[in-house]
């Protein structure tokens, strides 16, 4: 065929492409608990001014399977210490003491809310400090002071 | 990723998940699983290896401190190549790992209340009407090199990694609380984001400025990071800058701003983030009951970055050396680099300046007589007078560290 326009060609592919997005309809498998659901046929929303442009954006976001490992109390750590983060949190610290690792536990249930029964600390603090005897011990003194910064960072 | 593109994706659940990125397994540090690379950070005593990862949203290889809530750290040669951190590599830091994963953009919502005249809401649309402000500033965590502080303390282990420079785009705060009309006996202004805490009454994250800083021009809302709108794990759609202030300031998906008639008593103000009120928040570990203030304003800090730490180089006579540096709350006076542990110190060149606030890149030559391990030390001046200092400041939060980091080399 000749002399078909720009025009009608680039909206005969606008049709084509709208046809091709309501066949496909808006996604029905992955479940979306907080989205609010904005999907439309015409692309993701957006918002322009001042010659900026900003879209609407969805991520999946990685998560881990990664428990702590074998130790003494590790049902007790496992069943406690992975609901609000992973525990490489736990593993990737320094060497502490029982007392610096009671102290962070003791945050983690006064200060954070982590719903970890009484009864359970001093499990979980021997898992620590079993953790914390497998890195050198260091020439420089113990550290007797707890952090009442309250830390983070 | 649009949202068409979302729903079409492979998973079948929000979160994938994936196997072996803990630190799990045995022995504090296992074998690479997957094929995937580790990294060594050399903190003193260890535990020093971390994976790499590129499996979170838009972002590419990162060191990986923890999964859940993310803590992701950027590789130090990625500092070498651009004084601008590109936002790919850019670190992320989160405290509570319920982070909305999905945000709209048109019903997205500032809300202004609290001592105000007149309480808004105020729309991305408004915002990207407002009159903007462009600065480049350095976002580096509280924590920073927390990991080298010795003796070891708890909290996020970081290396040099938890910073970044980008150019910001936004919105003056000082415009936004403007058009709320601050009210007389107003002390600060808080700000809250849409991440929440994952157990009930778990402290909200908040974050608070004194009314004159919030309205000191410079603070400002931003929606555009190095010319993009930013990652989501970096606070997309909007989140707070505050120039020459630690990170914890710098609220990401900044939703909520609260001009306050008391101060702000909140725990992520009155108890975390807290430094000893001391010269370099310095105190001798042991110290108890010593004063202490929220953490603020950022200091000199300067890092060689034209290798990594330990390098073997096959020798030549003369040796290049570069890095980055930062003066803090003030620009970049002067920085100078020593081969002989501090004894003398040589002035580098300086990159172009790009900003008070930013990174500026150093380069100098260091002349080698024979092969054999140089230790080299760079040593940053700001504008406002303040130099690096040589020994290690040490606070129990591992807080504010500012002193000549040390490099070596092996020539042979």
């Amino acid at each position: 065929m000749r002399d078909i326009s720009i025009g009608a060609l680039s909206g005969g592919a606008l049709l084509f492409a709208a046809l091709i997005l309501i066949a496909i309809g808006p996604p029905r498998h992955v479940p979306l608990p907080r989205a609010p659901a904005t999907y439309n046929v015409s692309g993701p929303s957006e918002v322009t001014g001042g010659g900026i442009t900003l879209a609407s954006t969805s991520v999946d976001l990685a998560d881990d399977d990664a428990v702590y490992p074998d130790g003494p109390h590790a049902d007790v750590i496992n069943a406690s210490c992975t609901a609000c983060h992973s525990a490489s949190m736990a593993l990737a610290q320094p060497r502490l003491s029982s007392d610096q690792w009671k102290s962070i536990v003791e945050k983690m249930r006064d200060t954070y809310k982590a719903p970890v029964p009484e009864a359970a600390v001093p499990d979980i603090v021997t898992y620590l400090a079993s953790i914390s005897a497998k890195l050198p011990a260091s020439g420089a003194a113990p550290l007797t002071t707890n952090d009442r910064s309250g830390g983070t960072g | 990723m649009d949202a068409l593109d979302f729903g079409m994706a492979q998973s079948s659940s929000r979160r994938r998940f994936l196997a072996g990125l803990g630190l799990g397994g045995g022995a504090l540090l296992t074998a690479p699983a997957f094929g995937q690379s580790l990294v060594n950070l050399a903190l003193p005593g260890g535990p020093s290896t971390r994976p790499m990862t590129s499996a979170f949203p838009q972002k590419g290889d990162m060191i990986l401190q923890r999964t859940r809530p993310p803590l992701l750290e950027t590789p130090m040669e990625v500092f070498d190549r651009s004084v601008f951190t590109p936002n790919d590599r850019f670190f992320v830091r989160w405290h509570w790992a319920d982070i909305p994963t999905s945000i709209d953009v048109e019903s997205y919502r500032i809300v202004i209340h609290g001592h105000v005249d007149r309480p808004l809401s105020i729309s991305l649309a408004q915002l990207l009407r407002m009159p903007r402000l462009e600065m480049a500033a350095v976002n580096q965590c509280s924590g920073n090199s927390r990991g080298l502080f010795e003796p070891r303390v708890p909290g996020a282990q970081w290396r040099h990694g938890a910073m970044g420079n980008a150019k910001w785009v936004g919105v003056s705060l000082r415009h936004v609380l403007d058009l709320a009309g601050v009210r007389a006996g107003a002390l600060a202004v808080r700000f809250g984001a849409l991440d929440q805490p994952v157990v009930p009454d778990g402290p909200d994250f908040s974050k608070s400025l004194a009314v004159d800083h919030a309205r000191n021009g410079e603070v400002m809302i931003a929606f555009q990071m190095n010319g993009e709108q930013m990652p989501l794990l970096n606070g997309f759609p909007v989140r707070l800058i505050v120039p020459g202030w630690y990170s914890t300031y710098w609220v990401k998906m900044l939703n909520e701003i609260e001009v306050l008639d008391k101060p702000d008593d909140g725990y992520w103000m009155a108890k975390a983030y807290k430094i000893p009120d001391t010269p370099n928040a310095n105190i001798t570990p042991g110290t108890k009951d010593f004063p202490s203030v929220p953490i603020n304003r950022m200091i000199p800090r300067s890092w060689i970055t034209s290798w990594s730490d330990g390098t073997p180089l096959a020798y030549a006579p003369n040796l290049p050396v570069g890095g980055i540096a930062m003066g803090g709350d003030a620009a970049v006076a002067h920085v100078e680099i020593s081969a002989d542990h501090g004894r003398k110190w040589h002035r580098a060149n300086l990159g172009p300046d790009e900003g008070k606030y930013g990174f500026r890149r150093f380069d100098a030559n260091v002349r080698v007589p024979r092969p054999g391990t140089i230790t080299l030390m760079s040593r940053c001046t700001s504008a406002a007078g303040v130099t690096q200092p040589m020994p290690p400041n040490w606070n129990p939060g591992g807080f504010m560290r500012d002193c000549v980091e040390t490099s070596t080399v092996t020539l042979s």
